[in-house]
């Protein structure tokens, strides 16, 4: 397809070095509607997501383009560049936007490249050919409106805030009761007090423009990922809004205007002093066990006949009769496997997903219920992500929907369906 | 062992916290010497930081609002306290529209500088940072070493040029050489020369004036009899040069350096309410 647009630099621009703090490589996405920009870093702790309408752009041509090789029509270009190859054509933004007057982005997916050109001043025009490789788009499904806890405040309160942290200073954690706020830096337990310097931000609730705290809770998320989002939405002059939970559970920072909006979705450090020792990784059938109860939650079509809202723990024979169902199942086999994965990762909710991970670690990794991964070709692409394509019509499809609806089930006490 | 105090005055707060930002560029870490009346900030000449010293003394009534503290015991009343003085200078610097900045010495963990800063906030109550700063609290055996060094008994004393422009002849030097050669004469001229196999460099100063220093016994008498001509020199590290240098962001009301030949070079920048010494040893 042929996308053709121009558009205001200084956004966009922010918007690319934003996701340069997450990962090396995006994830660009022209749909009818946009232009969709998405990122995840390495240790899936992080998951970036800048859609820009097609308002945003004086101008937006996007053309769909079926393909021969496949059957039905695809809608979308999806493809992945690398971060390197498009920073320099955005590096020093402020600069840019006086000395270039328009810049535009062509794509020809028969190319397999995208042209960024920039029509400067004095007739200069700086062409920047980038290749990309094709891929399965991502999508993360984020269900703010569960999320107990909404601040809203303009982006400059927050600058003002992480000013007083280092730069080098990792993560921080967020914490708030109805009656106060405060920003305060996290060090490792094992880390050496009297070396480090702790630093606390009191806020007043008044200071925010929204402030609804349900559940009392100290979130801790990587502020370096953050502090990108702030830069841009300055550029924007959209408040930011943050919706959370309790420790473990993401972190989502996201604008949203009528030209565009934007996701910053981190994931938070999971309080392990609190999961008993039970809950370790010990031998595979209690790893299977917790398989199959996400797997029959959310997979229902696989072994055909659990209902959608699984409770959290079922126990007994039941359950190792859906864990064998689900490699016999071959055609959904790779997803199966994921399936286990996603299981593992979500019954630690953010802790040692991996049993790779030593348990001492705090690793911070995003509920993969976040990422669904559809894959087309049935080939393994990453264990914990997901993609959204129109074309692949049957069960997954239907599944996603409803699981993004079943958000509604009151089942506290279930982690799997929470987290939807 | 107690220490709290305020600073209220906005002017104050900023020249303390250029006070902080000098001594952070001359030292990673040092020792912090609090009194009833004065505090100080010391570098003793340990081998570790390539023999230089540095001792910096302030009038706490000249920055504090309020200032309370009591000593380890009645007749020793003091407090000695290691600290990295980059931590203090990154808690001041961004309370520069501060309302009110405290800080108190607390012991939660591990014993704490706590700076407490008020910022104005748009709601009816003030945003409150709160910076916990460790320290290594100084046992009272070990005060000795901490003591006021000693004027060394000097060959030249000298007044130094204008420091931006000493400033920027070093940091060029700094890029053809590691050390500095710095002379000077009772004439009030002063070389700073470097030389390596390409090249060799000197720049000279003149008429900077000799301060007139009060004569101990025999002493005045050691310096006249020296040839006005003569040239105390001795080879320095240029980067501790550059250092000291590239940490003045306000000029000092006085300025000048004592040259022992071949031994040691001694700085004094006295600002009014403010004095820093350091020691730069010559290398052999």
């Amino acid at each position: 397809c042929i996308l053709h647009c121009f558009l205001f630099l200084l956004v966009f621009g922010r918007a690319i070095h934003a996701i340069a703090r997450i990962s090396d490589e995006f994830w660009f996405d022209p749909v009818e509607k946009g232009l969709a920009l998405r990122s995840v870093n390495s240790s899936r702790s992080a998951y970036a997501y800048v859609f820009f309408s097609s308002m945003f752009f004086q101008h937006y041509r996007w053309t769909a383009v079926s393909q021969p090789c496949q059957k039905e029509k695809q809608l979308s270009l999806p493809c992945k560049l690398i971060i390197k190859s498009v920073l320099p054509v955005f590096r020093c933004v402020n600069i840019l936007e006086r000395n270039v007057e328009k810049c535009s982005i062509y794509t020809d997916i028969n190319d397999h490249h995208i042209t960024f050109q920039l029509l400067c001043k004095h007739g200069v025009v700086k062409t920047y050919n980038l290749t990309f490789q094709e891929c399965e788009p991502l999508q993360a499904v984020f269900a703010k409106h569960m999320c107990p806890n909404v601040l809203k405040v303009h982006s400059r309160l927050l600058a003002d805030v992480m000013i007083h942290f280092p730069t080098s200073q990792e993560e921080v954690t967020l914490s708030v009761t109805p009656m106060k706020v405060c920003f305060k830096s996290y060090t490792e337990e094992d880390a050496d007090f009297s070396k480090t310097m702790l630093t606390e931000v009191r806020l007043n609730p008044e200071e925010f423009d929204y402030f609804q705290v349900g559940v009392d809770s100290e979130v801790t998320f990587c502020l370096k990922e953050l502090r990108g989002l702030l830069a841009f939405s300055e550029a924007t002059s959209v408040p930011i809004s943050i919706h959370f939970d309790v420790s473990g559970k993401p972190i989502a920072f996201s604008v949203e205007d009528v030209a565009l909006e934007a996701s910053f979705i981190l994931a938070t450090l999971c309080d392990i002093e609190k999961e008993p020792a039970s809950q370790r990784p010990p031998g595979p059938s209690q790893q299977q066990e917790s398989a199959a109860d996400t797997v029959a939650s959310k997979k229902p079509q696989w072994d055909g006949n659990a209902p959608n809202a699984e409770p959290a723990k079922s126990t007994g024979p039941s359950v190792k009769q859906e864990s064998t169902n689900v490699p016999r199942d071959t055609g959904r086999e790779v997803p199966g496997v994921e399936g286990t994965a996603l299981a593992e990762a979500e019954d630690h909710a953010v802790g040692e997903g991996k049993a790779a991970g030593s348990p001492s670690q705090k690793v911070r990794r995003l509920p993969v219920s976040y990422f669904y991964q559809h894959s087309l070709s049935f080939q393994f692409h990453s264990l914990f992500f997901g993609a959204v394509s129109c074309t692949e019509k049957g069960a997954i499809s239907p599944t996603f929907r409803s699981l993004a609806t079943a958000s509604d089930t009151e089942d506290t006490g279930s982690v799997q369906s929470s987290q939807l | 062992m107690r220490f709290g105090a305020k600073i209220v005055d906005l002017a104050c707060l900023n020249h303390f916290s250029r006070v902080m930002s000098t001594i952070t560029k001359l030292a990673k870490t040092c020792t912090l010497r609090l009194t009833d009346g004065k505090l100080y900030f010391i570098l003793s000449d340990k081998v570790a930081h390539g023999g230089v010293s540095m001792w910096c003394e302030l009038c706490q009534g000249n920055f504090f609002d309020e200032f309370q503290m009591e000593g380890v015991a009645a007749d020793h009343n003091e407090i000695y306290l290691e600290l990295v003085p980059e931590n203090l200078s990154r808690a001041l610097k961004t309370a520069q529209s501060a309302k009110a900045v405290k800080i108190k010495l607390t012991n939660k963990h591990c014993p704490c500088l706590r700076v407490a800063v008020e910022l104005p906030s748009l709601s009816s109550s003030s945003r409150i940072v709160t910076h916990d700063i460790p320290v290594g609290v100084i046992p009272r055996r070990l005060w000795n070493d901490f003591r006021e060094p000693s004027v060394p008994d000097f060959d030249v004393s000298i007044y130094l040029p204008v420091l931006k422009t000493m400033k920027s002849v070093v940091e060029r030097m700094k890029n053809l050489s590691n050390t500095i050669v710095i002379e000077a004469n009772l004439s009030g001229e002063m070389n700073l020369k470097i030389e390596t196999d390409l090249v060799s460099v000197t720049t000279h100063f003149k008429d900077l004036g000799n301060p007139p220093w009060a004569s101990e016994d025999g002493y005045q008498s050691s310096a006249q009899a020296r040839d006005l001509e003569s040239m105390a020199e001795a080879r320095i590290d240029i980067k501790k040069l550059q250092q000291l240098l590239a940490g003045q962001q306000v000029n000092p009301t006085k300025a000048l350096c004592n040259i022992l030949s071949k031994r040691i070079v001694h700085f004094i920048l006295l600002h009014e309410d403010v004095s820093l010494q350091y020691f730069i040893p010559a290398l052999a």
